[in-house]
C-alpha cells in the first residue's frame, strides 16, 4: 500500500443523484499526499456522499475517480481498501462483542495470511499472526494514548474515546488514503484538542488525509487546504486563510458579522 | 490497567474470575461425563451419546446466529447430509466413521456454501424461510433416493470405530470427543483473524467492507462453518443411534435445534452446547410419562430455562456489586 509513490486522490466531474435529487454536481477535486485536507459545508451539502463515492459505497452516475494513476471505477469498497483507501464513519462502527484491541486488529485483517485451518487449530502460523496483530494494535492504541483500554469493550467507553479507537483501527494497516468522517463529533474540548494533536502526528508525506468536520476550530488549525461544499457544488477551496476570507463562505457557512 | 477494564464484561465480578469459574465448571462436567458410563446404565449412555450429537447441532445453529446474525429453521437438511454420508459410505464402501465423518463435514461445508451463494443477498426472515424450504423438501428427497437412502426404513450404521471394543462405549465417547473438539475449534475461531472479521461483518457490514471484509465472504464463511458442524452433528447422531431414517429428520428437528440454541443463549462453549443439547434430548425423555401434557410442560421448561439464562447474569452482577461495597 504505502510502497506506492505518493499520488493524489482525484475526482473529475463527479455527479451523484438519488431519484431527482442532485447530491453532487459535476465536482472536481484533488486531495494531495502530505496534506491534511478539510471538507466542510452545511449539513446535507454532500460531504459524506463524496466520501461514499471515493470509497466505492456509492457509484456516481458520472465522473472519474483516480488514485495512483488508475481509475477506481467499478472497484468495490473492499478492493479500494486493498489499495490503501480507508475511512472512518460518522457514527461509531465498532463491534460491541470485540474488545478495543480486537476492534483495532481488524485494521490488519486483510493483510493476514494464516488460512482457515489455522483459524480452528493451534497451528504455529496462527499464533504468530495473532501476536503480530496484537502487538501492532497495541502500539497503535498506545500512540493515541489508549493503551490502558485495550481489554475493554466499546460499550464501556465514552464516544470521544471510541472515535480515537476508530482512528487507531483506520491507521493500523498503514493506509495511503485516510478519510475521516466527522472525527470530532461528540468530543469535548479536551478530547478535540487531543484529536488535533493525533491527526497532526499521523500526517506523513505519503498520506492523503481528508477530514469532514463541523468543528471549525479543528479544521482551521490542522488543515493545509479546505474544500467548501454547498448543495453538492464546491463554492470555494484554498488554504484556511483564503477560505476564511472568502465572502461566499462567510455568508453560507461561517456566518457574517451581522449574524 | 484501570479498575474499569479489570471489571470488564460482568459488571461487579472481574472478567478473569468469571472465566476461571466457567473453565473449572467445564472441566468438572467433562470429568463427570467421562466417568458416567462406569456409573450409569446402557440406556443413559445411549441417551447421552445422542445428547452430545444434538449439542453439536445446537452449536451449528448458534454459530450462524453469533457470527452471521442469521437464523436457520432448516439446519436438519445439513444434519441429514452428514448422517446419510456416514450411512451410505458404510453401506457402499464399507468405511467406518473415522473416514466418513471428515467426508460428512466436507460435504456439509460444500452444501452450506452452495446454499449461501445464491442466497447471499437475503437475510433475516427471508433467509430463515428459505432454509425452512430445505427442511420441508428433505423427506421427499430422502424417499425419492430410496435406493441410496433406504427410504422410510432408513439405514443402519453398524461398523465400529474400534473393532472389538464395547459398542455402547464407542457410541458414547466418540460424540463426546467430537463435541469437545468442536467447542475447542470454535474457541480458536473466536481468537482468530477470521473470527473477529466475521463479528465485525455481522455488526457493521459497511465498516467491514471498508476494511476489505466483503459481505459475500462473510456469508459464505459462516454458512460453510455452520453447515459443516451441522453435518458433523448428523454423522455423530447416526453413529450414536446406529441408524438413520427420515422420521427423525423433519422440520421439527430443525426447530428443536433452534430451541436448543436459544436455550443455550447462543453460547459457543462446551457448557452452553451441553445445556442446549440436553434440553433438546433429555427433557422430552423426562416428560415422556406426561402424555398429552408434554407440549405444555415442554413450553414451561423452555420458559424457565430462558428466564434463568437471562436473569443469571443480572443476579451475578447484583451479587458482585454487593460484594464490592465497602
Amino acid at each position: 500500500m504505502t510502497s506506492m509513490q505518493p499520488t493524489p486522490l482525484e475526482g473529475q466531474g463527479i455527479a451523484l443523484s438519488f431519484g431527482g435529487i442532485k447530491v453532487l454536481n459535476d465536482i472536481d477535486v484533488a486531495f494531495q499526499p502530505g496534506e491534511i485536507t478539510g471538507l466542510i459545508g452545511p449539513n446535507g451539502a454532500g460531504k459524506t456522499s463524496l466520501f461514499n463515492c471515493l470509497t466505492g459505497a456509492y457509484r456516481p452516475q458520472r465522473g472519474v475517480i483516480t488514485y495512483g494513476g488508475r481509475s477506481l471505477d467499478g472497484l468495490p469498497t473492499s478492493a479500494r481498501a486493498a489499495r490503501g483507501i480507508v475511512r472512518s464513519f460518522q457514527t461509531v462502527a465498532l463491534c460491541p462483542d470485540l474488545t478495543v484491541l480486537e476492534n483495532v486488529m481488524i485494521g490488519l485483517a486483510r493483510n493476514g495470511s494464516a488460512g482457515w485451518l489455522s483459524a480452528f487449530l493451534p497451528l504455529p502460523g496462527r499464533a504468530w499472526e495473532r501476536e503480530h496483530m496484537r502487538a501492532e494494535a497495541k502500539a497503535a492504541l498506545a500512540g493515541l494514548g489508549l493503551g490502558d483500554m485495550a481489554d475493554m469493550l466499546p460499550g464501556m467507553l465514552p464516544p470521544g474515546t471510541l472515535r480515537l479507537v476508530e482512528i487507531a483501527r483506520a491507521v493500523l494497516g498503514k493506509p495511503s488514503v485516510l478519510l475521516l468522517d466527522e472525527p470530532a463529533a461528540g468530543l469535548n474540548v479536551a478530547e478535540t484538542r487531543d484529536l488535533m494533536r493525533v491527526l497532526r502526528q499521523l500526517s506523513t508525506p505519503e498520506l492523503v488525509m481528508v477530514v469532514v468536520e463541523h468543528d471549525m476550530d479543528l479544521v482551521m488549525s490542522i488543515c493545509d487546504r479546505l474544500y467548501v461544499l454547498n448543495f453538492g457544488s464546491f463554492v470555494a477551496h484554498g488554504t484556511p486563510d483564503e477560505v476564511r476570507r472568502n465572502p461566499e463562505v462567510v455568508r453560507i457557512y461561517l456566518g457574517s458579522e451581522d449574524d | 490497567m484501570s479498575e474499569i477494564s479489570q471489571n470488564a464484561v460482568s459488571g461487579g465480578i472481574p472478567a478473569w474470575q468469571g472465566r476461571a469459574v466457567a473453565r473449572a465448571l467445564a472441566v468438572a462436567i467433562t470429568a463427570a461425563l467421562v466417568a458416567m458410563p462406569f456409573a450409569a446404565g446402557g440406556s443413559w449412555t445411549y441417551l447421552l451419546g445422542v445428547c452430545f450429537a444434538n449439542s453439536i447441532g445446537v452449536l451449528s445453529v448458534s454459530v450462524l446466529v453469533r457470527y452471521g446474525g442469521e437464523v436457520s429453521i432448516g439446519h436438519v437438511f445439513f444434519v441429514a447430509a452428514g448422517a446419510y454420508a456416514v450411512a451410505i459410505l458404510e453401506h457402499r464402501l464399507g468405511v467406518s466413521i473415522l473416514v466418513s465423518a471428515p467426508v460428512a463435514v466436507i460435504l456439509g461445508v460444500a452444501l452450506g456454501i452452495a446454499f449461501a451463494w445464491p442466497s447471499r443477498s437475503i437475510s433475516g426472515i427471508y433467509l430463515a424461510v428459505s432454509t425452512m424450504a430445505l427442511a420441508l423438501a428433505l423427506p421427499e428427497l430422502i424417499n425419492n433416493a430410496s435406493s441410496w437412502t433406504g427410504g422410510y426404513e432408513g439405514l443402519y450404521v453398524s461398523l465400529d470405530l474400534i473393532p472389538g471394543a464395547p459398542k455402547g462405549l464407542q457410541r458414547y465417547y466418540l460424540p463426546l470427543v467430537a463435541l469437545l473438539a468442536v467447542a475447542y475449534a470454535l474457541g480458536c475461531l473466536r481468537q482468530s483473524r477470521q473470527g473477529i472479521a466475521l463479528l465485525l461483518a455481522r455488526s457493521h457490514p459497511v465498516a467491514a467492507e471498508a476494511f476489505g471484509i466483503t459481505r459475500g465472504w462473510a456469508r459464505l464463511s459462516v454458512m460453510g462453518i455452520s453447515c459443516g458442524i451441522a453435518a458433523l452433528s448428523g454423522a455423530m447422531l447416526a453413529y450414536a443411534s446406529s441408524t438413520v431414517s427420515p422420521s427423525g429428520l423433519t422440520l421439527w428437528a430443525s426447530i428443536f435445534l433452534l430451541v436448543g440454541s436459544v436455550v443455550s443463549l447462543y453460547g459457543l462453549t462446551f457448557l452452553h452446547a451441553i445445556v442446549g443439547g440436553a434440553f433438546v434430548t433429555l427433557i422430552p425423555q423426562f416428560l415422556a410419562s406426561a402424555g398429552a401434557w408434554i407440549p405444555v410442560l415442554y413450553g414451561v421448561a423452555l420458559l424457565g430455562v430462558i428466564l434463568a439464562g437471562n436473569l443469571g447474569p443480572k443476579l451475578r452482577d447484583a451479587v458482585g456489586r454487593r460484594r464490592s461495597r465497602p
